[in-house]
């Protein structure tokens, strides 16, 4: 319970930074505070092995790459002017309210159906699994009871993600590298013309505003 | 140990700040980050749920949603640097020309 009051605060500070910073590195930095803070709720609620791997992937590695993007592309800086559809604050506003609303009813009519260390017990049914099992009782969520659920009832997802991340890793290789040089010569930073856009876009492809080529 | 209906309500507002993030910035890059927060308070839930319900079935879910998280911003980042070179910009606005 501690934990809990001493973390969501956290949490919620993090997201607000997130969501609300001007500079797109103080919001990133604000993401890592609540990354961090989820982590430390979900150790609270006996996820262990789930704490540490969101640390690791997703306040080191994930957050490192978005750090990364941020600056290779000098985007720190939020984007000025006219707002094209002038009424999505307010549209936004209220759908939060109503959505934090209505899962706030969900939340404080919610009953634990039972704890975890008694549905825990439940896994000796299945072959194979007793001594994972039996640790699992005492700590459940650590790694070796998540990984025994992973590679026994959820092996066909498992492996389909694993195949998911290696499409991504190699998509990504494939989206951002650069085109290779035509053997006629042709320079090979020759920008692609693209088919005008209809109004917006005429203005800020003039030579002017690009030199506000970090103003995004 | 606090109830888990709590948590349900921490994550529930975690998501309607990342919905309103989504909505209201312009940014390709904080849209992203929002998406990333509503991820995680959906993570939050799953979580929770799984301590309730005694079943790791949860805990597995998260396992893969975070999987799933890690490519769509490898993608994602990657659609954005691919589309900065062409466009030196970033605006969702300006590249809203494949709507309609």
């Amino acid at each position: 319970m501690i934990a809990f009051l001493l973390l969501a605060p956290l949490a919620l500070i993090g997201a607000i930074i997130t969501v609300a910073a001007k500079n797109a590195v103080h919001a990133s930095l604000g993401l890592v505070g609540t990354l961090l803070s989820v982590a430390g709720l979900f150790a609270s609620l006996n996820a262990s092995f789930l704490a540490a791997t969101q640390v690791i992937v997703y306040a080191g590695a994930v957050m490192v790459l978005f750090l990364f993007v941020i600056m290779l592309l000098n985007a720190n800086q939020p984007i000025s002017g006219r707002d094209p559809v002038p009424f999505v604050r307010e549209l936004a506003g209220i759908g939060g309210v109503i959505l934090a609303g209505a899962l706030a009813v969900i939340a404080f009519t919610y009953r634990d159906p039972r704890p975890l260390a008694q549905g825990v017990e439940g896994l000796r049914g299945i072959p194979g699994v007793s001594t994972a099992a039996e640790i699992a009782t005492r700590t459940p969520g650590n790694a070796a009871a998540v990984g025994e659920v992973l590679l026994t009832r959820f092996l066909l997802p498992f492996e389909a993600v694993s195949v998911l991340l290696l499409v991504a890793i190699v998509g990504a290789v494939a989206l951002v590298q650069r085109p290779v040089p035509q053997p006629d010569g042709t320079p090979e930073k020759e920008r692609v013309v693209l088919p005008g856009p209809a109004e917006p876009l005429v203005e800020a492809r003039e030579p002017v505003v690009l030199s506000e080529r970090g103003r995004l | 140990m606090a109830p888990t209906g709590y948590y349900v309500a921490l994550s529930g507002l975690l998501f309607a700040i990342g919905m309103i993030g989504v909505l209201t910035r312009r940014t390709a890059i904080m849209i992203f980050l929002s998406v990333e927060l509503m991820l995680n308070a959906a993570n939050l839930a799953l979580v929770a749920f799984a301590r309730s319900w005694g079943d790791l079935t949860g805990q597995t879910a998260v396992f893969i949603v975070m999987t799933l998280a890690a490519a769509e911003v490898a993608i994602g980042l990657a659609i954005i640097v691919a589309i900065f070179r062409k466009r030196e910009t970033t605006n969702v606005d300006a590249l809203a020309t494949l709507k309609g």
